[in-house]
């Protein structure tokens, strides 16, 4: 891109770099350039009444490929990333095949090349077969492109395959992002709380998820492999992760549906509100939002997980876990806890972008020389989630029907704008 | 009680329960037969079971309904038709009520989004089983002199609660008639939150008996409904000592009554299930009239008192 880009006049705010006030950015060749009032460019986008944020940072998205395309693909999951502001997305590997192979890691990485708008790494399995027994080859793996390792939509079941997996991830230089749960506790389909026992569904205790944290949190400050805890669900989970904060090399994160959706809603038995960790009480929702705000819990990541209809329209027992999660992330915490004075919006630009972006390494950033993945947000426009606009192949967002606050207007990625609510209001050159 | 579907007891009304024992008692004395002439009522049981299938066949019978059965064997369910499907197609090819048997919480009511026909619930995995309950309510009614017997009398659930489908319909049904309600059961099977009935929780049956319990309701173990590998109980014979009802606590007058299938030797000793204190045959005998009053009020043959 040898022309140049002046988005002007919008609110630029970006904690990790002290921006926070109305001015121009210019984008030239893929990168921020310059900052600042009254600058000029060939062309020019006019975002007076906008928000300017660093491009968000997903850490943990299920895009289906391979083997479930029918519920999405590298196009239409970075397509929904995109239209949610996602600038960076990290892909989980349980799919089919699993990806704990070299050659499917390679060939996820030309794919991505091809078909994704927005830049998105490969987490590769931790374990083969996400078994929990064999590990896999890890240094092989990092060869052929993987950015990280993963048990996730699983867990590790045995201490001694975790412990020699972090130890060995290490050794290969990679992150492990793993999923906290003991499949001796947890063997129900929703939180075991007060909305389970009346609606007669099988529980999974919250020591399911901190059992297991607790476990990967001793093994991981042992073994000093670089380990982040993902969907964080549960109060006491936030708070051992606080407890190890200088003892390990430990993040974590929180998705956007446990910082605002209760188990209330498994009463409905409808199987769009079965996930996993399950949708936790009113107590934990406090609770993770708190360790959000606080620092604890380092950022959000939405682990979007898209499901073919024949998969949630069943009794909730038997629906496959998962909610949409790339396009509603903004809106939902904007509305449900910023608008309510839980959280400040800076924060939640940290959380959703810096936090996340300096974790995966040189991203979520507004400052010269940065590359220019930016998120342009109109806060003051309300919309309705419905089914027909949702962008991703799959409908199963558990915020159909919802009215939200806070609308993605525009997503560049590299300075080229991938996705578009405003029609384009480029301007001429001036 | 005037509504499309009968899903589940949850806020039920004692104006509900009267008036729905009232149309059964009815039935009971044959005094609305042919009440369903010319409805169409499809039994789609995707689990197994003796009681409830054969009860709600002669329901419907006896009202004048034609009809159909539908098991997993036989049927394209076995071909992997999903529930939804299936009750689609029933509901299409022109059933008045589909009375659903499901293994999983919520299957009924999924099921009545997506039809015109009633859905009457069943029994859905550990959810609910209203018309058990309804039977519950009409036999007691009979044992204690009338529906207003009820008010104030104890009523202890002993058993297997956390997996329970009965238990969760009995408990609404019970309080809203007026009845006092404990629950008899070791922590491995009541809900981590026991708290989510607000009810007092016993230790034995014999703690049941002296709390005053007029009426000991022994539930099945199942077995079949427990997850995970971890064992909820020592032993049968620990089982038995304290939550298991022996002839014993009859003495004083207690009456005993039982879903069924009945585990003998488990939560209640074989020579209780037939004792003259057992309303256990009762309950079965019950269940004819109660369903057949739950087919008439919701397919429209008979028009709601309620609402009237």
């Amino acid at each position: 891109m040898r022309e140049d880009l002046v988005i002007r006049g919008a609110h630029v705010l970006d904690p990790s770099s002290g921006l926070d006030g109305p001015t121009d950015v210019r984008l030239v060749a893929g990168r921020v350039a310059e900052i600042g009032d009254g600058l000029r460019g060939t062309r020019h986008l006019d975002a007076d009444g906008l928000h300017l944020f660093p491009g968000f940072v997903d850490v943990h998205a299920h895009w289906r490929t391979p083997g479930r395309e029918d519920e999405e693909t590298i196009e239409t999951g970075s397509a929904a990333a995109a239209a949610g502001g996602f600038t960076s997305v990290v892909m989980m590997p349980n799919t089919d095949p699993i990806v704990d192979k070299p050659v499917v890691v390679s060939g996820l990485v030309r794919r991505i090349e091809k078909e994704s708008r927005v830049r998105a790494h490969v987490s590769a399995a931790l374990h083969e077969g996400l078994k929990g027994e064999r590990l896999t080859e890890m240094r092989l793996l990092k060869e052929a492109g993987a950015f990280c390792v993963s048990d996730d939509g699983l867990g590790t079941q045995s201490a001694g395959v975790l412990r020699n997996g972090m130890l060995y991830a290490k050794t290969a230089g990679l992150p492990v992002i793993l999923h906290c749960e003991d499949h001796t506790l947890a063997t129900g389909v929703v939180h075991e709380g007060a909305a389970a026992a009346l609606a007669g569904l099988p529980g999974s205790p919250g020591s399911a998820e901190d059992a297991a944290t607790a476990t990967a949190l001793v093994l991981a400050a042992e073994t000093g492999a670089k380990v982040h805890i993902t969907h964080v669900s549960t109060a006491l989970s936030a708070a051992l992760v606080g407890f190890f904060r200088d003892r390990a090399d430990v993040t974590a994160d929180i998705t956007p549906h446990h910082l605002t959706l209760t188990d209330e809603l498994v009463g409905t038995l409808d199987g769009t509100y079965r996930v996993n960790p399950p949708l936790r009480p009113r107590d934990d929702g406090i609770g993770v939002v708190e360790a959000l705000r606080d620092g604890i819990l380092d950022f959000v990541a939405t682990d979007h997980a898209p499901h073919a209809s024949e998969e949630k329209e069943l009794p909730l027992e038997e629906a496959a876990p998962g909610f949409l999660g790339h396009e509603t992330a903004f809106a939902a915490l904007y509305t449900e806890i910023v608008l309510k004075n839980r959280l400040l919006l800076p924060r939640l630009v940290e959380a959703m972008a810096s936090a996340p972006g300096s974790w995966i390494g040189g991203a979520g950033s507004i400052s010269v020389g940065a590359p220019a993945d930016l998120v342009l947000v109109d806060l003051s426009e309300e919309w309705t989630v419905r089914a027909e606009a949702i962008v991703s192949r799959s409908g199963n967002s558990p915020y159909l029907g919802w009215s939200l606050k806070g609308r993605i207007a525009g997503t560049t990625v590299g300075g080229e704008l991938i996705h578009d609510g405003m029609g384009a209001r480029f301007g001429a050159r001036i | 009680m005037r509504a499309k579907d009968f899903i589940t007891l949850e806020g039920v009304t004692k104006q509900d329960l009267r008036d729905v024992l009232n149309l059964a008692r009815d039935f009971a004395d044959g005094r609305a037969l042919g009440m369903l002439a010319g409805k169409t009522v499809c039994l789609a049981f995707f689990e197994a079971s003796t009681r409830t299938a054969v009860s709600f066949e002669l329901a419907a019978r006896r009202a004048g309904a034609v009809v159909i059965s539908l098991s997993e064997k036989g049927s394209a369910i076995q071909k992997g038709e999903s529930l939804l499907d299936t009750v689609v197609t029933l509901d299409r090819l022109g059933a008045d009520a589909i009375v659903i048997r499901h293994p999983s919480a919520g299957a009924a009511r999924l099921a009545a989004r997506h039809t015109n026909a009633a859905i009457i619930n069943a029994g859905d995995g550990c959810g609910q089983h209203p018309t058990q309950a309804l039977l519950d309510l009409h036999t007691l009614s009979d044992a204690l002199g009338g529906f207003d017997g009820l008010a104030g009398r104890k009523i202890a659930l002993v058993g297997d609660i956390l997996h329970s489908r009965v238990a969760r319909s009995v408990i609404p049904a019970f309080r809203a008639a007026g009845a006092e309600v404990a629950l008899v059961a070791p922590r491995t099977l009541l809900p981590l939150d026991a708290g989510a009935w607000d009810l007092p929780i016993l230790p034995s049956v014999d703690d049941a008996l002296d709390w005053g319990a007029d009426v000991l309701y022994a539930l099945r173990l199942q077995n079949e409904r427990m997850t995970g590998g971890s064992p909820r109980i020592p032993s049968v014979a620990e089982y038995a000592r304290y939550y298991g009802v022996a002839r014993r606590h009859l003495a004083g007058g207690a009456l005993v009554m039982h879903p069924g299938p009945v585990n003998r030797g488990v939560e209640i000793s074989g020579d209780v299930v037939l004792d003259p204190s057992s309303l256990i045959p009762a309950q079965v005998a019950s269940g004819v009239a109660v369903r057949s009053a739950v087919l008439a009020l919701t397919t429209g043959a008979v028009e709601s008192r309620v609402a009237a």
